[in-house]
């Protein structure tokens, strides 16, 4: 018990009865939009078991053959979800939906693709060249999400708008203007794209024989200080104290000081920079250089890998592994004559059942409070427990 | 038809889908309900409008089988966020993730190929469009000459709404919930059924633009679709501050912008012809931006938008 109580006080803070429900919430949604998962292969006619033997055989998250490559490419997809998925709940702790990850990915992704190839940089140490990259990095991605906070704060523009133009204006200047021009590789090389990134810019391998690199242990710092600074300084008290009122529109922490302007662009740069880790890690740890045509859809991804991981550092770290997971083992879902894009059915699935969450609580506590109520503590608290249930 | 009349036919052509989408976040937005589940409600939609249409070897069943599912994606929407109060911005981004799957499942699994569908007969056939020759001479009017239905039920659209929600009970009814369900319901309003019926119209004006881009201008489904438009559609809604006039000037606004890009692209000659692609692709983007710090202020949604209502006692 005392263990839990360190495990709820680390991750949560807050004290609130029933706080396990917020792990057991995401863990049911999980099982049962596996299952709705089965009947949706299972009403095609195809076979349902087969489709899931694949899927997690490959995916990383389960142990059988090839176990070593499959749980390396699994850590590797699952540290870019989890960077756009940190940049959301950052975002979103303050009150604020950015749709931005993806334009702010693609940003981070091109300059480290630059910052990799460019010449000055290209014969430094690793150390030096990686940190060098990683802030150049952080500080454009940054920059792209700023935007958005600060059109938000001083112009008042809606940040859905502004972030999903950035997105639009970011794919299209790098893809039909960066990569075509100015960074294009040397045509006698034959190589389409940027050019590939030095060697001193590739991130370090840890696992041997795999791509494994170092980007899952700089993800986990960077969780860890996300949740930091949530939970441990006065900017994420004040940043959440916004998450908490904006909604209402109220102007608590205005009147209490907080320059909300000033906190709005700067939640904006912090989320925008985390997002653009994403775009480097696949740079420098998969693609090694920017490709001409880029497959996307991370930062959107990481919006539901947010909402899976209820915009909890920790919670975005795990659901950022599943998703991972189910990705990795998509390819080897068309085995069963299944498209790949299957899992991303199972990723919707389970965002549905997390929205659908006072069903699944009211379920829960139905079969489980009730129970335990009866048999532990004799039923003292059952008026609190039906007060909390009816609505 | 000259180029400017040409011009503004295919602005219109453009700018349908994302009315369409603007309309539906306007009506699901004034009674409280947020809907960014617009993009994935018009994948629904102009896929299943072209199976209508492949299997009813017509149009018009496409548009049937295209609003059906966006009342039915609608529906869900509104049981998870509306029945059971769930966060509706979860409840959308949910939608849109199985939309994107299971629409390439779909896609696979009905016409057996991958990245677009096969050609079906759509409203863009000569012999679907309407067809108003006297004025095809006259420049500007002229442009309304050669429309596609779709692009005059849009049009028609916008005013049918914004007849209803500001000039008849059902409306006033709507505004009300959006502001203060609480209020409303103490005046006698049956707060759930306004939102019901809001998010399923909504979502099946959203369903129109999923037609609208599928059987519209196009004659098959391409597995990219909807390319964002409903996420502009969405933007659309705000720049207009919630208003089904203002979704069309900001519809209009956005598609000319494509326009200006398109035409800069085709007329672009010495200096001009340096200019990257990339320049002009990000252009519109860039004018919507640069209209919103010119001409608009602060944009402020209804007053319970996005906040679940729970009936007390």
């Amino acid at each position: 018990m005392m263990a839990m109580d360190i495990f709820r006080r680390i991750f949560f803070g807050r004290k609130e009865e029933y706080w396990w429900m917020k792990i057991l919430v995401p863990i049911t949604s999980i099982f049962v939009a596996l299952i709705v998962g089965a009947i949706f292969i299972w009403s095609t006619g195809r076979s349902p078991v087969l489709a899931y033997k694949y899927l997690f055989g490959a995916s990383g998250l389960v142990p059988g053959p090839y176990f070593k490559q499959h749980f390396a490419e699994m850590l590797l997809s699952s540290s870019m979800f989890i960077a756009t998925g940190l940049a959301f709940a950052i975002a979103a702790k303050g009150g604020l939906f950015s749709i931005g990850a993806e334009g702010q990915f693609l940003v981070g992704a091109i300059t480290a693709a630059y910052f990799g190839y460019a010449k000055p940089f290209a014969s430094m140490p690793t150390l030096i060249h990686l940190t060098v990259i990683f802030v150049m990095v952080m500080l454009a991605g940054g920059i792209w999400g700023a935007i958005a906070g600060w059109l938000k704060a001083k112009m008042g523009i809606h940040e859905v708008i502004t972030t999903i133009m950035l997105n639009w204006i970011a794919l299209y200047l790098i893809e039909d203007w960066l990569v075509t021009g100015p960074m294009k590789a040397n045509v006698e090389t034959g190589v389409s794209g940027t050019p590939y990134v030095s060697e001193t810019a590739k991130l370090p391998i840890i696992l041997k024989g795999t791509r494994l690199n170092i980007s899952i242990l700089i993800i986990i710092v960077v969780a860890y200080l996300t949740w930091f600074l949530l939970y441990r300084t006065t900017f994420g008290f004040e940043i959440r104290a916004m998450g908490y009122t904006l909604i209402y529109n109220m102007d608590a922490p205005r009147a209490a000081g907080v320059s909300v302007d000033a906190r709005i662009t700067q939640t904006m740069f912090v989320s925008g920079a985390v997002a653009a880790l994403g775009g480097a890690f696949i740079i420098l740890g998969v693609l090694f250089q920017f490709p001409p045509v880029f497959e996307g859809g991370y930062g959107f991804d990481g919006i539901a890998v947010s909402l899976i991981g209820q915009n909890e550092p920790l919670g975005v770290f795990l659901a950022g592994i599943l998703i991972g997971g189910l990705r990795t083992g998509a390819t080897a879902v068309q085995l069963a004559h299944i498209p790949k894009t299957f899992p991303s059915i199972i990723e919707g699935l389970i965002v549905a059942f997390i929205a659908l969450q006072e069903l699944i609580r009211y379920l829960l506590m139905k079969l489980l409070v009730h129970k335990k109520n009866n048999t532990v503590s004799g039923g003292s608290d059952e008026k609190a427990v039906s007060g909390g249930v009816a609505k | 038809m000259n180029l400017l009349n040409l011009s503004i036919a295919q602005m219109f052509d453009f700018a349908a889908p994302i009315l369409f989408a603007a309309l539906g976040g306007v009506v699901s937005e004034n009674a409280g309900v947020v809907n960014i589940a617009l993009e994935g409600i018009m994948r629904f939609a102009a896929f299943f409008g072209v199976w209508g249409a492949f299997i009813g070897k017509n149009p018009w069943m496409g548009l049937l089988w295209g609003l059906l599912i966006g009342a039915a994606v609608g529906a869900l929407h509104g049981y998870i966020s509306v029945t059971w109060a769930g966060d509706q911005i979860v409840s959308g981004v949910a939608i849109n993730v199985v939309a994107m799957g299971i629409i390439t499942y779909l896609l696979e699994f009905v016409f057996k190929t991958t990245g677009y569908s096969p050609p079906v007969p759509y409203f863009g056939a000569a012999h679907y469009r309407v067809h108003i020759s006297f004025i095809s001479k006259i420049p500007i009017l002229g442009a309304f000459s050669n429309l596609t239905l779709l692009v005059w039920f849009s049009l028609i659209a916008v005013g049918l709404i914004h007849f209803m929600l500001y000039h008849t009970v059902l409306g006033l009814r709507i505004r009300a919930v959006g502001e203060n369900p609480h209020a409303a319901e103490t005046l006698g309003v049956n707060v759930m059924k306004i939102k019901w019926f809001a998010t399923i119209l909504g979502s099946v004006l959203a369903a129109f633009g999923g037609i609208s881009l599928s059987l519209g201008t196009l004659s098959s489904f391409t597995n990219a679709m909807p390319m964002g438009k409903g996420f502009i559609g969405l933007a659309a809604m705000i720049f207009g501050k919630w208003t089904p006039i203002g979704a069309l000037l900001a519809s209009l606004v956005f598609a000319s912008a494509q326009i200006v890009q398109l035409l800069l692209q085709g007329m672009a000659s010495g200096i001009a012809k340096q200019i990257p692609l990339g320049f002009y692709l990000a252009l519109p983007y860039l004018l919507t931006i640069g209209a919103l710090i010119g001409v608009v202020g602060r944009a402020v949604p209804p007053a319970s938008d996005g906040i679940p209502y729970k009936k007390e006692g």
